[in-house]
Order: structure tokens, then C-alpha cells, then sequence
């Protein structure tokens, strides 16, 4: 009696997948048992196929059940029983599947392997002292960092699947009993209605999780690094690893997560607090200082020291352009390097870097098409966005609009447009959490993880914002 | 419904306080009383701070009930919307002034030229927005700017410290110009009015009553403390200086090297200003909504835009008509809202205590 | 087109953003600034020619260098009134005038003949001056004044804000600026003290000059302009500039009534800040000390100055006490050979020698006050005094001298006693 025709599935199977040059299938006949392997080749691990599927089966000598293969020839780990409709998808997952024409029952053993990265330091956030690890693309290998950081059984990891074309696992990982129960849900059920056909990274996702898509301000959290990862975990947060993305993403998000830097807490806290207020300072530099100095150039040049206004007067005396035009002019011009600079391979940056500082700030001031105020002005906003990295999209947009308003409002422009900005943050909450938190609305309970941060053994409640299930982290 | 805290409750508290009284009326105060200005003062804060109980009071024995909804109950319909109309006059009118004696200050000190127009296209939108997003949004605003401001205002008065300054004169000006001041600055008062307004929207925890008196009382010993420190500076000539805040620093011989000082005091204003315009223009929407309750909140704020601009340019325009004819009719107005509603609510109260009391013999 | 509408006004921020893109660009990109539109003035100087006035503005002139030093240009206009004149010079500059940076006002003496308040209006009432403008007379025109100033910059490097900031805290004490002027002009007693700066030709200088050297206690500071700024540019083609010079000898000027009353030198004003604590920059000489027969001048210089000042009124007549503790130093022995050998013996201080230095300062005292007595002149605030501490009997004892209007007389009637305490610093 037999179940399968072992060759007309393996053909069946080869015109599904449409005769894919990777697939791959072999028979193996002993006596009048056929068993047929199905597999793509492109992302099997081959050298543990032939050692401990293929080299066990010809070394059996008895009569081949399936649970003999199970339990006894076969020498894998994850092995399991699958039905028919699923045999594509676990071909396509990296399994090896195995039909036999004694049995209905199907096998598939995990046999996948593709190339990865070793977890190294990301990029995006080096440490001076601290953890060097990064998440990879992945998704086992950056299950694994976790799991090797948080030892406990409340640890959940959920997989669903996303893209109707790429069937990307996405895993949504939280701590039991510390992650608000509400926010998970809205998670989850924010994921399983996301209707695409691809997901190439977690930015896909990403758009679908915002409570106000469109927007241009940060709503979800993002980073490389497990430990990151961890301790926001262990303040109530939910974390979304996407497969084949190292970035994980982390829900809720409030403005005061980017200020806070995983350096902070592996140095001294009164040095922490100390650089925390210059990111702030840094922030508010690089969002308003060129907008001021034009408030100031065209509206207010009567509250400028006299010293100063005699520089600025000098200096602007005989340009071709006004001054909104000259300063739109210097920040283009820093952004295009900007862009350059990112995008060019390293030994050419070096390159461009000399070009543009040197020969277009030097040579432009020269030739009195820019003034040095003007360009110190814009290199200060430039630089000091860098102090907080990860807000500088925005910022540079806001640069922008500050820079609109300073020039034809002048200082009640850009009073009246942080006014309307804060106003805005306080309007959008993201999952519940007060986007401003623990400032507007004040919760000085948050407060020690925030500007003036205080040391680790003193913050003993997680932070309110999150409305934490535990609220104590003992 | 979105509540506030009692933090928030009170920041706004403070802005309302701040609200008039530290440009021009201070100057004002001067020409008629001189420095007996500040008793002036102290009386008609006295006045309001004595509101203060009689919301707690209320806000016990109505915890979530709108004070439209008291006032219905014990009053009828058209009582209460009379008296909501007579609210939306006067913070629509605080509004307006507070922006006007601001506009004066930007005109003289920080723009050289008009600019009104820059001013409400700067203001106007950011105004609606907060009105418009609710009291929740811009009441986290105003709590996060509220150390800047307090900063801001504290930095003022402690740098007027740096010039020389000496006790002005007291008792100097009659009991009937004490009086007519009383009379004629009494609209910039009644800044309690405002929390019977939003009663339902606070959230008061037990025992954080005494929080709302720390903030009123802060407010007002920083406004004393303006009022004292100005005359003490300027003495005599106090009258020539329309905007206290700003003139306290100005005249520092000592910090010249430095450059203009008074940028502290211009942001200080121009934050101060944005957020009781804020306050007030939310104010207005509000018993606007409660009048015509079938209209949507929004038309509030365009009925709100342009009845402000049209005041604005067809009947005050100018600061001084703006000043005067507020001296003429105003104060009745202020003097209804400010005194003789809050008796109404002590007398509702009043009753209601004793119909329990009654209620209570009738158990036994 | 409309669910695109539609999803617009779900997003004020965006519509918000569109609106700044659209209407405020143009009004940013066509403005070229306040700062190339204004005349930047950093002086002020009013003169009154023939019922005219003439206002002359020391104007900053922006130049496409970048060795960012402050070149400057006299600019002036004439006209019925100060606004008028403004105005007018205005029209000269090409340029609208802003006052925010005007750290001087001179005014000329002959517009202290009348009332200066009614003159300078104007300045009141423009909100971008500051208050706290320095505020000064001149002997010459003020035009003249600004004009040799233009030569402090080059060759001192001291500004004219400077020169009279030096006097107004060593030598007045009391500020000279606009409010001041005001302060004093609108008090009961209405008079008020403002500095006073002389211009002197060349020749007039020659002479004088070994004169001022000579004069022993004056504090003054002596600002000179060469005449060899060949190099400075056409400013000082102004054959005339480069003769004048601002000789700053620390004199000032009473008001009563916006009226000058008299001009008070540097001997004068430190009589009359005897009373300041905050004046202690004076030398008193006491003369005809005898030492092994021979006479000899000691000089000291106050260090410490401590007041102690109360009122009363006795048999109805009020009675100003106020007792005055000094620290001194010796600075200089003169009549004397080998000076420098009898130095030790006279650092400490002796009865006699602090008995002459009671003396002089009672002295200097007793002038100031006799000038300002003269002058119905309160400048010191005596009425102030009693009618905070003896209001009453002040008022009664007004009432008694003629009423409110007599506040002005108070001074005459007042008794000081001056008790002199000597301390060896």
C-alpha cells in the first residue's frame, strides 16, 4: 500500500516552486521503501544533510518507520510532522522535507543555514566602555542575544508573520507581568492588520505602528543593541524584532529615550547629567540658532550688543543676497556635503569633506558670497544636531522651518513656533505614554532617568510613563 | 475626558495671575496712587484669593459636575447663558487687552516698525491650535515652559537688585484715589474665574488642595514683589516706564558691558504672553460651546479669530482708546464676574448644605 | 482631489507648515534687514543755533572690511524741534535713524538757559532709546563734542560713553544718564545733577594745561587727540576736529528746573559727596603739620568711607546728623626733605592731623552745601530724609515755610551736624 507517489510529489512540488534553479530533491530506495528528499539547496546547511540525514539512513539496516526516523536515524534536532498544504512553506523556511510511500505522515528537520554577520558593534551607537554586541539580520541569532540576557520564564517571544510575498517573522518579545497588557495587545493587533506584500526591514513596520502616521516626530523607539533592548524591556516596553533587519524596534517611545544614552550608564552619573544637559543644549542650539540670528539680522538688530551688531554689519555689508537668502544658501549647501559625505565611500569623503570645508566656506566668505558669521551660525546648528543623532531627521526639517520663521517673523516666529511644536507633542500620545513625559505632564518619579540623572541603585520603580504592570523592579 | 493635574491646575493659575498686570499696569497704578500702588494691589488679590476656598469648596461637592451644570440646575437656562455670555465678554476682553498692552511692548522694544500683522499671523494660529487640541495638551505646554518663565521672571527682579534701589514712599495718596484704582484695575483681576470654568476637568487627589494656595500665592508674591521692586527702582519717574517687567532690567549700568539684558525679560513676556492667550482664548470656547452647544468647537475659534481681529483694527486699535475705554465699562463687567459670581456659587453652596443638613435630621 | 483635501485637515501641523512655506518665504527672502536700513547711532548731540535746533548723530558706518572696528560718521540735521531735526537728518543719512544703541546724549549749555525737559521731549518719548543713556552738557556744541570724539576711538580707543562712564563712578558717583536727569527733574525738589564735559582749541590747551596739572586734588582725566591721524580717512580732513579736543576736568552741572543753576567742579562734588559711601576716590591735603621746625603738606587718600546718618527735628527745627567714619592712607608728604624717611611717622593717623581733616572735609561740606542752598538745590535728598524719618513734623514744619511748594527752601532751614571720624587704614 502506498501513500505517495514519492516521484509525482517531487515533480508536483518542482513545478509549484516553478522549477527554481536551487531546488533540489534525491531518492532513496531500500527494498520497496521510497524515501524522497525535498529541499532548496540555496539555504540548506548540505554538509549536515549528507552527515546526519543521508549517512544514518544508509548505515539503517531494519525496516523504515517514521517514528524509527524520528526518534532513532535520523540525527537532528528539530524534527516534525507536517501536513500537505504547509510543504511549501516550510521548503521556502529552509526545512528539509521528507515523503515516503509507507506513510501519509510528512517530516520536515530543520536544516537551515544562509550566511550571517557575527553580532559586532553597530555603527549607529558605539560605546566607550560597555557591551560592543549588535543585533544581526538574523532573527535566531538575535532571539538568541536576548534570551541570553534576560533568564526568565515571563519571557515571551511571539512570531507572526508578515508580507503576503515575504512571509517575514516578526517576533514580538515582551516581559510578562512588567509590559502593560494593553499595549501589547494594540501591538499585536496593529501587526496582524498590516497588509503589504513585503517586509525588507523593520521601517516597514514601522509606519504601521505610529499612532499618527504622517507625522513627522519619532513615535517608535529604535536600536542595534540588545542590552538597549533589555533594559527597555525591563521598563515596560514591548520589542519587535523583524527578521533580516538588525534594527529592533521598541513601543512606546517618548521624546526622553533619545537623550538617554546607553553610555550614560555605564559611566559616572554626575558626568552623565552633565552631558545630557549638553545634548539638550545641543538640541536647542541646532533647532533655533539659525533662525535666531536672522530674527536678530532682520528684525532685532536693536537688542544685539553693539559689538556684535558692528561685526555682523561689516561682515554682511556688500553681499549679493539678503540675509535669509544667505543663510538658505549655507544650509543647503551643508546639507548637500552632508549627504555626500554619507554616501561616498570613505576615501572619497575624505575628498569631498576638503572640498567643501576648505575650498567653498573659505572661498565663499572670500568672495563675499557668505558671511563668517553666517557660516559659523549654520556649522554650530549642524553640529550640535549630531549631539542627539537620532532626532536629526526631524531636526534638520525643523532647522528648516525655524529658519522660515526667524526670517519673516522674526522672534515671536520662532517663540510662537515652539510654543505650537511642544503643543503638538503634548497632543499625540503614542500608545498611551505622554510623548514629553516625565516633563509635560511632570512625573518626578521619572524624573531621576531624565536630564539630571541619578544613579542606577536609586531608580528602584520603573519609569510611570509606561504604566508598567510591576511598577517595583525588585 | 481628559483631566488635568493639580500642578497643571495651578501653572495655569500662575499665568493667569501674571496675566495684565506686569507691563503697563504697574505704570498706570502709579500715576494715580503712586507707590500706595501695591496696597491697591494687595487688596484686590486679597479679593480673589478669597475665591479660592469657595471653588474648593464647590469643587468637593460637585467633584465631576460642569459648573454649566450647577449653574443650570440652581439657576435655569437662560440665567446660566447669560452669565456664560457675561464670562465669554470677559476673558474674550482679557484676551484682547493682554495681547494689546503685549503688542505695545514688541512695538516699542523689539520691532521698530508695526508689525500687528506679523503678531496675530504669529499668534493667532498657535492660539487655535492649543484651543482646539483641549486644555490637556496646552496645559503640559504651559508645564513644561513654566520653569523657563519662573526662571525667566525671578532672573528680572533679581538683576533690578544689581542698581540702586530705595524704599519708595507710602501713604501718600488719598482714600478716594485709592478707591478709583480699586475701580479702574479691577479687570485685570479675578484670575480664580477661570478654574470654575474648568472644574471638571481637574483632577484634585486628596490633600492637594493647599498645592493650589502655594501656587496662587507664589504668583502673587511675585507680583508684588515686581510691583515693589519698580517703584523702588524707578520711584518718580515710574509713570514713564509702560512695561515693568522689561524696565527693571533696562538701566543696569553695571551689566551694560554684557549688551541688552532685556532679552531675558522680552522671552519671558512673549512666553508669558502666548500662554495666557492660551488660557483665555480656550476660556472663551468654552462658553462659547456651552451657549451654542450644537455647534462644533472649531467654529468657536474662527467666531474667536475674527471677532478678534476685527476689535483689534476696527474699534481699539489703538493701545490707548484700548486702555481708556476699558477703564469705562470693563470694571462692571469684571466686577459681576468677579465678585458677584462667586457669591452666587457660595450661595448655592450655602443651600445645599443646609437641604443635606436637612435631609440628614430627617434620617434621625 | 478631495480625499487628498481631506486628509490635509487631518493634519493641521502639515497645513500649518504649507502656510509658512508659501506666505512667509517671500517676506523672508525680499527683506534685506534691519540693520543695512538703520543708521545705527551711538551718540546723540542737540545744539540750539538761533532758535534752531541742531541734532547731530554720530552714525556707525558699516564697511565691507573685515577689521571690525567701529568707523563712524557725524551726521546732522536741523529743524523747529528735536523731532523735526531727527528727521531731517534723517533725510541726510538716507537711512532711518535707530537710537537703541545711543549710549550718549550731549546737550549744549544754551539749551540749559531754558527748561532742557521741553527741548528733549522727544528723547522721552522715543521708546528705543535706553534709559540709560549717559546725559551730558558741553560748554562748545555738542556737534563739536562728537566730532572730536570720532578721534578717542582712534587713538585712545576709548569710547565717549567711557571717558564720562570714568567720571560718572569716580567723581559725580551719582549716574548721568537720561533717567537720572529725570529722577531729579520730577522729584518734589526738582533739580538734578548731570556731567559736564569742556572742548578746548589747541592754543586755549597750551596754556590751561599746566594749570590743571598743577591743580592737586582733581581727579580729572585728561583725554588728548593728536593731530598726526594722517592715516584716518577723510573724517579727519576736518581741519577743524583735529584742533579740538574733549578735556574731561570732572566738572558737573545743577539743574533747577531743567535750568542750569551752576556749574560745580571737582572740589564742589566731592563736598557733596562727602555723604556717599561710594565716593572715596579724593585726596584731602592737610597743610601746616610742624615737624623739627619745618612745615610740611600731607596728603591722604580716602580708602574706606562709612556714613551714619540720622534726623530729627528739635524745637521745630530740623536737624541732620550724620557722622562720617574715614579711612585713610597717606599718599604723599610734601615741604619736607627726605621725605620718604618720615614716612612711618606719619601713617598713623594723630589727633591733630585727624582734627584738619575733619576740618577740611567740614569745610568742603559747608561750601557744597551753601552752593546748593543757594540754588534751592536738593540734590542730596535732604527732604527725602526727613519725610521718610520724621514725616510729621516734616510736613508740619513745610506747612509752617510755606507749604508743599517750599520743599525746594527745605535745605536752608535744615542744621547739619557733621561729626568726622578718622581711622588709619
Amino acid at each position: 500500500m502506498s501513500y505517495f507517489n514519492v516521484k509525482d510529489k517531487i515533480e508536483e512540488i518542482k513545478s509549484t516552486l516553478n522549477s527554481s534553479v536551487d531546488f533540489s530533491s534525491r531518492l532513496y530506495k531500500k527494498d520497496n521503501q521510497i524515501l524522497g528528499f525535498i529541499f532548496l539547496k540555496s539555504i540548506i546547511d548540505q554538509t549536515l544533510f549528507s552527515s546526519a540525514v543521508y549517512f544514518p539512513l544508509q548505515m539503517y539496516n531494519s525496516k523504515i518507520t517514521i517514528e524509527g526516523l524520528k526518534n532513532d536515524i535520523l540525527k537532528c534536532v528539530d524534527i516534525k510532522e507536517i501536513k500537505e498544504k504547509d510543504i511549501i512553506k516550510e521548503i521556502l523556511d529552509g526545512k528539509l522535507i521528507i515523503v515516503t510511500n509507507f506513510s501519509k505522515k510528512i517530516l520536515s528537520i530543520d536544516l537551515l543555514k544562509f550566511p550571517t554577520r557575527i553580532p559586532s558593534e553597530p555603527p549607529t551607537s558605539p560605546v566607550i566602555q560597555g557591551p560592543r554586541e549588535g543585533f544581526v539580520e538574523d532573527l535566531q541569532t538575535n532571539i538568541t542575544l536576548l534570551r541570553r540576557r534576560i533568564k526568565t520564564k515571563e519571557l515571551v517571544m511571539e512570531v507572526l508573520r508578515v508580507g503576503s510575498q515575504t512571509q517575514t517573522k516578526v517576533c514580538i518579545t515582551y516581559i510578562k507581568g512588567i509590559a502593560n497588557k494593553k499595549i501589547v495587545k494594540e501591538v499585536k493587533e496593529k501587526i496582524k492588520n498590516i497588509k503589504i506584500d513585503g517586509i525588507l526591514d523593520s521601517y516597514n513596520i514601522l509606519t504601521y505602528l505610529e499612532n499618527r502616521p504622517g507625522s513627522l516626530f519619532k513615535q517608535i523607539g529604535n536600536t542595534e543593541k540588545p542590552d538597549i533592548v533589555t533594559s527597555k524591556m525591563l521598563e515596560g516596553k514591548v520589542a519587535i524584532i523583524v527578521d533580516n533587519s538588525p534594527i529592533v524596534l521598541t513601543v512606546p517611545f517618548i521624546f526622553i529615550e533619545d537623550l538617554q544614552n546607553s553610555n550614560d550608564y555605564y559611566t559616572n552619573h554626575h558626568y552623565s547629567s552633565f552631558v545630557r544637559v549638553i545634548r539638550l543644549l545641543g538640541l536647542l542650539i541646532a533647532l533655533i540658532s539659525p533662525g535666531f540670528y536672522l530674527a536678530l539680522q532682520l528684525y532685532h538688530y536693536n537688542i544685539l550688543p553693539l559689538n556684535f551688531l558692528i561685526t555682523i554689519a561689516d561682515t554682511t555689508q556688500g553681499l549679493p543676497f539678503t540675509p535669509f537668502l544667505e543663510i538658505l544658501f549655507i544650509f543647503l549647501l551643508f546639507q548637500i556635503l552632508y549627504e555626500v559625505s554619507l554616501r561616498l565611500p570613505s576615501y572619497l569623503g575624505l575628498a569631498t569633506s576638503v572640498v567643501g570645508a576648505l575650498i567653498l566656506g573659505d572661498t565663499g566668505v572670500k568672495a563675499g558670497l557668505i558671511s563668517p558669521p553666517g557660516v559659523i551660525i549654520v556649522a554650530l546648528s549642524k553640529i550640535a544636531l549630531y549631539t542627539i543623532p537620532e532626532q536629526a531627521p526631524q531636526i534638520t526639517v525643523l532647522q528648516l522651518i525655524f529658519i522660515i520663521l526667524g526670517g519673516s517673523l522674526g522672534l515671536i516666529g520662532l517663540i510662537s513656533g515652539l510654543v505650537y511644536i511642544i503643543n503638538y507633542l503634548n497632543n499625540f500620545d503614542s500608545f498611551k505614554t505622554p510623548y514629553l513625559a516625565p516633563y509635560s505632564p511632570r512625573i518626578p518619579q521619572d524624573l531621576k532617568d531624565a536630564t539630571f540623572m541619578e544613579p542606577v541603585y536609586s531608580m528602584r520603580q520603573r519609569p510611570k510613563a509606561f504604566s508598567p504592570e510591576k511598577k517595583e523592579r525588585l | 475626558m481628559k483631566k488635568i493635574s493639580i500642578r497643571q491646575c495651578g501653572v495655569i493659575i500662575v499665568m493667569c495671575i501674571f496675566a495684565n498686570k506686569i507691563l503697563l499696569m504697574p505704570s498706570l497704578m502709579y500715576q494715580q496712587t503712586s507707590a500706595d500702588s501695591i496696597f491697591v494691589l494687595l487688596t484686590l488679590f486679597l479679593l480673589d484669593f478669597a475665591m479660592l476656598p469657595i471653588f474648593i469648596k464647590l469643587k468637593e461637592n460637585y467633584p465631576n459636575k460642569k459648573l454649566y451644570d450647577i449653574l443650570r440646575d440652581k439657576l435655569g437656562k437662560v440665567v446660566t447663558k447669560i452669565i456664560y455670555f457675561a464670562m465669554l465678554c470677559f476673558f474674550f476682553f482679557k484676551c484682547l487687552l493682554v495681547f494689546s498692552v503685549t503688542y505695545v511692548y514688541f512695538k516699542q522694544q523689539i520691532y521698530q516698525d508695526e508689525f500687528i500683522f506679523l503678531a496675530l499671523i504669529a499668534f493667532l494660529p498657535v492660539i487655535n491650535h492649543a484651543t482646539i487640541s483641549g486644555i490637556r495638551a496646552f496645559s503640559r505646554t504651559i508645564e513644561l515652559f513654566f520653569g523657563v518663565v519662573i526662571a525667566g521672571f525671578v532672573v528680572c527682579l533679581a538683576i533690578s537688585l544689581f542698581t540702586p534701589i530705595s524704599t519708595p514712599y507710602f501713604f501718600v495718596s488719598s482714600a478716594k484715589d485709592f478707591f478709583l484704582s480699586l475701580y479702574n484695575h479691577v479687570f485685570a483681576f479675578g484670575d480664580f474665574i477661570i478654574l470654575f470654568l474648568i472644574m471638571d476637568r481637574i483632577e484634585i487627589k486628596k490633600g492637594q488642595t493647599k498645592k493650589l494656595f502655594f501656587f496662587a500665592l507664589f504668583a502673587i508674591i511675585l507680583v508684588v514683589s515686581l510691583f515693589y521692586l519698580f517703584y523702588a527702582k524707578y520711584q518718580i519717574t515710574a509713570f514713564m516706564h509702560n512695561n515693568a517687567l522689561a524696565d527693571l532690567l533696562v538701566f543696569s549700568v553695571q551689566f551694560n558691558a554684557i549688551g541688552r539684558l532685556d532679552i531675558i525679560a522680552m522671552l519671558t513676556i512673549m512666553f508669558i504672553t502666548l500662554f495666557q492667550m492660551e488660557i483665555f482664548s480656550y476660556a472663551f470656547c468654552d462658553c462659547f460651546v456651552n451657549i451654542f452647544p450644537l455647534l462644533n468647537k472649531n467654529y468657536s475659534v474662527v467666531i474667536f479669530d475674527i471677532l478678534f481681529c476685527i476689535l483689534y483694527y476696527v474699534f481699539i486699535g489703538r493701545y490707548e482708546t484700548m486702555v481708556t475705554s476699558a477703564l469705562y465699562w470693563l470694571p462692571y463687567l469684571a466686577i459681576a464676574i468677579n465678585y458677584i459670581l462667586p457669591i452666587i456659587l457660595l450661595v448655592i453652596l450655602i443651600i445645599r448644605r443646609q437641604k443635606i443638613e436637612k435631609k440628614d435630621k430627617n434620617f434621625i | 482631489m478631495k480625499r487628498k483635501i481631506k486628509i490635509l485637515f487631518k493634519m493641521p501641523m502639515l497645513i500649518v507648515f504649507i502656510i509658512i512655506l508659501l506666505f512667509f518665504t517671500p517676506f523672508a527672502i525680499y527683506s534685506p534687514g534691519e540693520s543695512r536700513n538703520r543708521g545705527v547711532v551711538t551718540a546723540l548731540g542737540i545744539d540750539k543755533i538761533d532758535e534752531e535746533y541742531e541734532i547731530s548723530l554720530l552714525t556707525f558706518i558699516p564697511t565691507a572690511n573685515q577689521s571690525y572696528q567701529e568707523k563712524s560718521s557725524v551726521i546732522s540735521g536741523k529743524g523747529g524741534s528735536v523731532a523735526e531735526a531727527i528727521y531731517n537728518a534723517q533725510i541726510a543719512m538716507g537711512r532711518s535713524v535707530g537710537l537703541s544703541h545711543a549710549k550718549t546724549t550731549v546737550v549744549n549749555e544754551k539749551l540749559l538757559e531754558e527748561d532742557v525737559a521741553s527741548s528733549i521731549d522727544y528723547l522721552s518719548r522715543v521708546a528705543s532709546l535706553p534709559e540709560n543713556t549717559v546725559f551730558v552738557c558741553t560748554n562748545k556744541t555738542a556737534k563739536e563734542i562728537l566730532e572730536s570724539s570720532k578721534d578717542l576711538i582712534s587713538n585712545l580707543g576709548l569710547k565717549l560713553e567711557q571717558v564720562i562712564g570714568y567720571n560718572a563712578n569716580n567723581l559725580y558717583v551719582t549716574d548721568t544718564s537720561l533717567e537720572a536727569f529725570y529722577k531729579g527733574y520730577f522729584s518734589p525738589t526738582k533739580s538734578s545733577l548731570i556731567g559736564y564735559l569742556t572742548i578746548e582749541d589747541e592754543k586755549t590747551r597750551k596754556e590751561e594745561n599746566s594749570e590743571i596739572s598743577n591743580s592737586q586734588d582733581s581727579g580729572s582725566t585728561q583725554t588728548q587727540s593728536s593731530q598726526k591721524n594722517s592715516d584716518s580717512s577723510s573724517n579727519s580732513n576736518n581741519s577743524e576736529a583735529g584742533l579740538k579736543q574733549i578735556v574731561n576736568q570732572g566738572q558737573a552741572v545743577l539743574l533747577k528746573n531743567g535750568k542750569k543753576v551752576a556749574l560745580l567742579d571737582v572740589e564742589q562734588l566731592n563736598g557733596i559727596n562727602i555723604l556717599n559711601p561710594k565716593s572715596i576716590n579724593q585726596i584731602i591735603t592737610v597743610d601746616g603739620i610742624e615737624k623739627d621746625e619745618q612745615t610740611i603738606s600731607l596728603q591722604y587718600k580716602i580708602k574706606t568711607k562709612k556714613t551714619l546718618i540720622s534726623s530729627k527735628f528739635e524745637n521745630g527745627y530740623p536737624i541732620y546728623n550724620a557722622q562720617l567714619i574715614l579711612g585713610v592712607e597717606l599718599v604723599e608728604i610734601n615741604g619736607v626733605e627726605n621725605s620718604l624717611k618720615v614716612n612711618t611717622e606719619f601713617s598713623n593717623v594723630t589727633d591733630e592731623i585727624a582734627e584738619k581733616i575733619e576740618q577740611k572735609i567740614k569745610e568742603q561740606f559747608t561750601n557744597s552745601i551753601n552752593i546748593l542752598r543757594d540754588c534751592d538745590a536738593d540734590v542730596l535728598g535732604i527732604a527725602r530724609q526727613f519725610f521718610f524719618h520724621n514725616r510729621k513734623e516734616f510736613v508740619r514744619f513745610l506747612n509752617k515755610i510755606g507749604g508743599q511748594e517750599a520743599v525746594s527752601q527745605f535745605i536752608d532751614y535744615v542744621v547739619f551736624k557733621l561729626n568726622v571720624v578718622v581711622e588709619p587704614d
